[in-house]
């Protein structure tokens, strides 16, 4: 039976045989090779086997299926080809050999994605590039050089505005803490923000804080704009063009 | 800081060795984690040199801190230390790879975490991670140095997707597979009752935030907490090695006002066996 076989950067991801059904290929994790790329649509492109002929149907995909670095709509597989699809390739095996057992030794020396891999410079600035460049959900283009900040509008505390660099910022009266609040009986880690992948939280410390009027029950995602009162200050976050 | 620390680390269920390395230096509170990469038994080589290098330059206080780009001003000595221990453990990483051509590719993470009564320095590269629990809430103090990591951040993945991606395993830094390597440092202050967790990605992919949290709250015993991890992700799956390094925190402080606290927090905090619950 033909196969296809789904590699990143050398290493093997993904092996299928081409069957009598098609061999589906796209971004979506119901394909038969699920390719994980923002480059790579939903339903990018099949394979099939037609009149003893083994073809690749690109499904009008938005960055193209390229055959040998020929851009096709439909062509003919031959044996050795590969299939470009994002950053990803697809080594085609059309001589049909006898299926190979699953677990014949081969494991040593095809490693799997699932091992860790470190990617240099070059692909890394590629791949970031292409998904921004792919448009979807692209709020970092202008949040990302916009600096998280609390702006103190009332209370005492050392400064009057501090940037969020850390991945954990104490409001406190901790010799250590980012935001210093002065003053007696103010506790050392009244509450404190994480920078999270996703954005930034607020969590309780010994005080409970309150958002935008609101006491919070359990850590909550700050937005641009919301105020915070905790221990009788008042700080704004916003993110700092 | 009265500190407390217990350690574990395990092949798990399906890989064949273990190339996750950790060690705890009680005598100058040092916690290291690595986990080390490439194939044959190269990934052990990587993260062992890791954490040697990394344990003997910190012990050597009289010599000098180490160069380090990322140095900051404001950075205790311990941090920067430590920094200038990671970026001394690439070098040493990548060096041993040029001189072994059948160790080319090797690497490893480091999340290496150095306490100084109420200061904690932390250097991170790589996917393995350091937490605190805090005031009941888990909360991640390094970032994550892979793909999908880098494309939440930049929000072109949301957290699930990320979760589910083939790609996880693919790393943007790593300690040893080019001469210069980015180290994140921070600083962050401690209290009493903090615990601190350094963990391998064995851990994170099979055991979630919350299970994590809830053990590490239910077993006081650093030692048993870090071995029932290790056994959680074992019970998940046990995809990958496993370490994980947990260190308790306890105020040291004597006096009136710390034994009336501390009897304020008993009762605050108890409600174990106790009846009339409302």
């Amino acid at each position: 039976m033909p196969k296809l076989t789904l590699m990143f950067e050398a290493k093997t991801v993904k092996e299928v045989p081409v069957g009598v059904r098609p061999v589906g290929i796209g971004r979506s994790p119901d394909n038969d090779l699920p390719v994980d790329n923002l480059a790579v649509s939903n339903y990018h492109a099949r394979v099939y086997v037609e009149a003893g002929r083994l073809v690749v149907e690109d499904l009008d995909s938005l960055n193209g299926t390229f055959v040998n670095d020929m851009r096709v709509e439909r062509a003919t597989l031959h044996d050795g080809d590969s299939i470009h699809i994002g950053k990803h390739y697809i080594k085609v095996d059309a001589k049909g050999d006898a299926p190979v057992p699953y677990d014949s030794g081969r494991k040593a020396n095809a490693p799997r994605i699932n091992e860790t891999m470190v990617l240099d410079t070059k692909v890394r600035r590629e791949m970031l590039q292409q998904a921004a460049a792919m448009g979807e959900r692209t709020q970092f283009a202008s949040g990302r050089l916009r600096v998280p900040t609390l702006v103190v509008l009332a209370g005492r505390t050392d400064q009057k505005e501090y940037a969020l660099t850390s991945k954990l910022t104490v409001i406190g009266k901790s010799n250590l803490a980012t935001v210093r609040l002065r003053g007696w009986f103010k506790p050392k880690m009244a509450a404190q923000i994480t920078q999270k992948d996703d954005g930034f939280y607020l969590g309780a410390g010994e005080k409970i804080p309150a958002v935008n009027g609101k006491g919070i029950q359990g850590p909550v995602q700050l937005k641009d704009g919301d105020l915070i009162l905790v221990c009788g200050v008042r700080l704004n976050f916003i993110f700092r063009d | 800081m009265r500190i407390v620390s217990g350690g574990k680390s395990d092949v798990g269920q399906v890989r064949g060795n273990n190339e996750d390395c950790f060690r705890i230096v009680p005598a100058i509170d040092l916690y290291v984690i690595s986990d080390g990469m490439g194939g044959e038994a190269h990934g052990e080589v990587a993260s062992a040199l890791a954490v040697e290098t990394i344990v003997k330059h910190c012990l050597d206080t009289e010599g000098p801190a180490g160069a380090s780009p990322e140095a900051q001003v404001s950075w205790s000595e311990n941090t920067k230390r430590l920094v200038g221990a990671v970026h001394l453990a690439n070098k040493k990483i990548f060096e041993s790879a040029e001189a072994h051509p059948e160790q080319v590719g090797m690497g490893a993470t480091v999340t290496a975490a150095w306490i100084d009564r109420e200061r904690l320095s932390i250097a991170h590269v790589g996917d393995s991670r350091a937490y605190l629990l805090r005031s009941g809430s888990l909360q991640q103090l390094t970032s994550d140095h892979s793909l999908v990591a880098e494309q939440v951040r930049r929000g072109i993945l949301t957290p699930s997707e990320a979760e589910h991606s083939e790609m996880q395993s693919v790393l943007l830094r790593a300690l040893g597979t080019q001469p210069e390597v980015e180290v994140d440092a921070d600083e962050h202050s401690l209290f009493s009752r903090d615990v601190l967790l350094l963990c391998s990605d064995g851990l994170t992919r099979m055991v979630t935030e919350p299970e994590i949290a809830g053990t590490l709250q239910a077993e006081p015993s650093p030692e048993r907490a870090a071995e029932r991890l290790v056994a959680l992700a074992n019970e998940n799956g046990g995809a990958d090695n496993v370490t994980v390094v947990v260190v308790r925190l306890d105020s040291d402080e004597k006096g009136w006002f710390s034994w009336l606290r501390r009897g304020a927090q008993k009762n605050a905090g108890g409600g174990n066996g106790s009846a009339g619950g409302k």
